[in-house]
């Protein structure tokens, strides 16, 4: 099987898994108390106006002609309309998502400068001092609850360095690069960069921690193959032994364990956002929790879902082309 | 299950590693703070003391040893002053009192409780429904085995603490269930039933009846967390199934529940037992999660402890920094205890961690 067999009929497995999200999101809807004729009606409506609203709903059509409906608005990206707001859900969720995006890749970047080098100086420095403290960190991290770390840097940094924004997002990314080179003005960046760090900070602690473990181990058992003492032999600086050749081998399973690990950001993507109160999807999900709107709860859903799926298929990707051998399994 | 062989590693490896000595010392602590909370926490764990009084009012007080000065400015006799005031810790409030005067050591040992049984029940339902699942799944292989995994490969594309609120918001108005476990200990204090073999009777008699359980809370983590045991168990399955002895079974006619039931499961049960392990603390910081947002059915929990001193944090930063204490204590202990099980046990198991 080649690279392109093996991507398609990883997408169409892809595929079938966002079939039974929107399948179970779809379902969920019949679970929750609350009707939303009710909730897009004003409460004085005669039993008329109601029955219009079910009726421009859809919602005394049979089951299946519902579904398929749902699914036909889905395929036209159309994630219905909020049950408290009457706005469109996807315009709603579209722009909270890029808060979400650009907070989970610093943590991913942030992550990996500071646990990569971490692992491979732990891995060469086996049973000492630093490696003993780089696994203490790795341990603490994977073991701390993010929302209480995120408060506790809070304060820590509220002590020490004094009053910086530790909640709330006045630029967007876009924004500031756009105000940087169109305007060349570096405050909006700065003004970017100030309010992401502590969140990224948090987010990424778990990651930090788990991708320090991962390397360090992955190290360890590189390090112990002959290829090694071959290249050494050779005559290559160990940095260039280490950084291009173990670790490059490293690489492949940190990068198949970091997908699955995806989700673990994802989640903890939302209750960081909740404790920063930054404008992503995660608090926007917890938000339309308390107020029950369902719409918005399943569009939210969908879109982590999907978006989750795909990425996996990226890494599936990845992996396939670091490491030929998965693609004739 | 437990062979002699399994034994003797266990006890090799915890003899060489001093992690594995610690965390099991920590989680036996936390288990015995968790079962005699009564005798040990030095006050009620809800009870409040507010009051106009200075004499009576008891909120806000630093741990011990970490009285500080503070000033304020207020009206003294027609005038502006500041006042410097020293604010000492109260000795029997060892890691001080919350804002509403509550005593913050007796609200950890008592959050210890719920933390303990959300964890380990949540866990062990978590194993009965993922293990058969992924068991069956694993040994018929092929169609089933393709249907069954794509199913739970459905649960595996929300991440865990995104379906466990979502969850939550759906049985939170259908059936929010609260089970209210008596305290065996104060209803024994209280009838005086064991009279002089209670120690500190009167004590224990004037702690809370019940405890409140979170039961929607409890089937919530098992039912996000369930996939996990599946995959490993079917992985499991898949290996077993191609051993002689499962071939000699079905050669004589095992049915194959029987197979399942006699050779498939008592094999597959150590990376099991490790994963489960890990499972507890991973659901012990999903709690703490789905608490401190408010997505719980009881407050004496160290999650909502938490949200509670959030807004405080930044002079009364004791209220919320014991509580993520106790749950970073407990979690790490845990894993600690899962690494040592897994080194000496089985060494290849995946599984999403934390929050």
């Amino acid at each position: 099987m080649g690279l392109g067999k093996f991507l398609i009929k990883r997408t169409i497995q892809g595929v079938i898994v966002i079939w039974g999200v929107v399948t179970i999101t779809f379902f969920l809807r019949f679970l929750t108390p609350g009707d939303p004729v009710s909730a897009l009606t004003p409460p004085d409506a005669g039993p008329e106006v109601r029955e219009r609203m079910a009726e421009n709903l859809g919602l005394n059509d049979p089951i299946h002609i519902q579904y398929a409906d749902y699914i036909t608005d889905l395929l036209m990206l159309d994630l219905g309309t909020s049950m408290r707001t009457g706005r469109s859900a996807s315009i709603m969720i579209l722009a909270r998502l890029p808060a979400t995006l650009e907070l989970a890749l610093a943590a991913t970047i942030i992550s990996m400068i500071i646990a990569i080098p971490l692992g491979v100086i732990s891995a060469r420095r086996r049973h000492q001092k630093s490696d003993y403290a780089a696994t203490m960190f790795s341990l603490l991290g994977i073991s701390t609850p993010n929302f209480w770390l995120g408060i506790m840097l809070i304060i820590l940094v509220a002590v020490v360095v004094g009053p910086i924004p530790t909640g709330g997002r006045d630029v967007s990314f876009w924004e500031a690069t756009v105000m940087l080179f169109l305007e060349a003005n570096p405050r909006g960046f700065g003004n970017w960069a100030i309010h992401i760090f502590l969140p990224a900070i948090t987010l990424g602690t778990y990651f930090t921690a788990l991708l320090t473990r991962l390397t360090r181990s992955g190290m360890l058992e590189e390090l112990g193959k002959t290829y090694v003492e071959a290249t050494r032999a050779k005559g290559l600086p160990e940095t260039l032994v280490l950084y291009k050749h173990v670790l490059r081998n490293t690489l492949i399973p940190i990068i198949t364990v970091l997908g699955l690990q995806l989700g673990t950001l994802i989640g903890g993507a939302v209750i960081t956002e909740e404790v920063f109160s930054w404008p992503g999807i995660g608090s926007f999900l917890i938000q339309q929790i308390a107020y029950r709107d369902w719409v918005l709860i399943q569009g939210i859903l969908i879109v982590i879902g999907v978006g989750f799926v795909v990425i996996n298929i990226i890494v599936d990707a990845m992996y396939a082309k670091l490491n030929p051998k998965v693609v004739t399994e | 299950m437990i062979s002699k062989r399994l034994k003797q590693s266990l006890r090799s490896e915890l003899r060489t590693s001093l992690m594995a000595k610690i965390g099991l010392v920590l989680i036996l602590l936390i288990l015995i703070v968790a079962m005699f909370a009564p005798f040990l926490a030095p006050h009620h764990p809800t009870e409040t003391r507010v009051s106009d009084d200075p004499e009576v009012d008891k909120t806000d007080l630093p741990p011990i040893g970490m009285g500080y000065e503070t000033s304020e400015t207020r009206l003294v006799d027609g005038e502006m002053q500041t006042v410097e005031t020293t604010i000492e810790p109260d000795h029997s409030f060892i890691l001080g009192t919350n804002t509403l005067g509550q005593d913050i050591l007796s609200r950890l040992m008592y959050g210890a409780r719920v933390s303990v049984l959300v964890g380990v029940l949540g866990a062990l339902l978590a194993t009965a429904i993922g293990v058969p699942y992924g068991l069956t799944a694993g040994y018929f292989g092929d169609r089933i085995d393709d249907s069954l995994m794509r199913g739970a490969d459905m649960m595996l594309a929300f991440p865990s603490l995104v379906l466990a609120i979502a969850l939550v918001g759906v049985f939170r108005d259908t059936d929010f269930h609260t089970q209210q476990i008596p305290d065996p200990f104060v209803l024994a204090a209280r009838h005086d039933t064991l009279g002089s073999f209670v120690p500190r009777g009167e004590h224990v008699a004037a702690m809370p009846a019940s405890i409140t359980f979170p039961v929607t809370v409890t089937l919530v983590v098992a039912l996000v967390n369930w996939v996990w045991f599946a995959r490993v168990a079917r992985g499991e399955a898949m290996a077993i199934r191609q051993e002689e002895y499962v071939k000699a079974a079905k050669s004589v006619g095992a049915s194959n529940a029987t197979i399942i039931r006699q050779h498939v499961l008592p094999n597959s049960l150590t990376p099991v037992i490790v994963l489960a392990t890990i499972q507890v603390a991973a659901i012990i910081l999903l709690e703490s999660a789905l608490s401190y947002l408010g997505f719980s059915e009881t407050t004496l929990t160290w999650g909502y402890d938490i949200q509670q001193g959030q807004s405080a944090a930044a002079t009364y930063w004791w209220i919320a920094f014991m509580p993520g204490m106790a749950i970073v204590i407990a979690v790490i202990s845990i894993n600690l205890l899962g690494d040592w099980l897994r080194d000496a046990l089985d060494p290849s198991i995946e599984g999403e961690g934390g929050v």
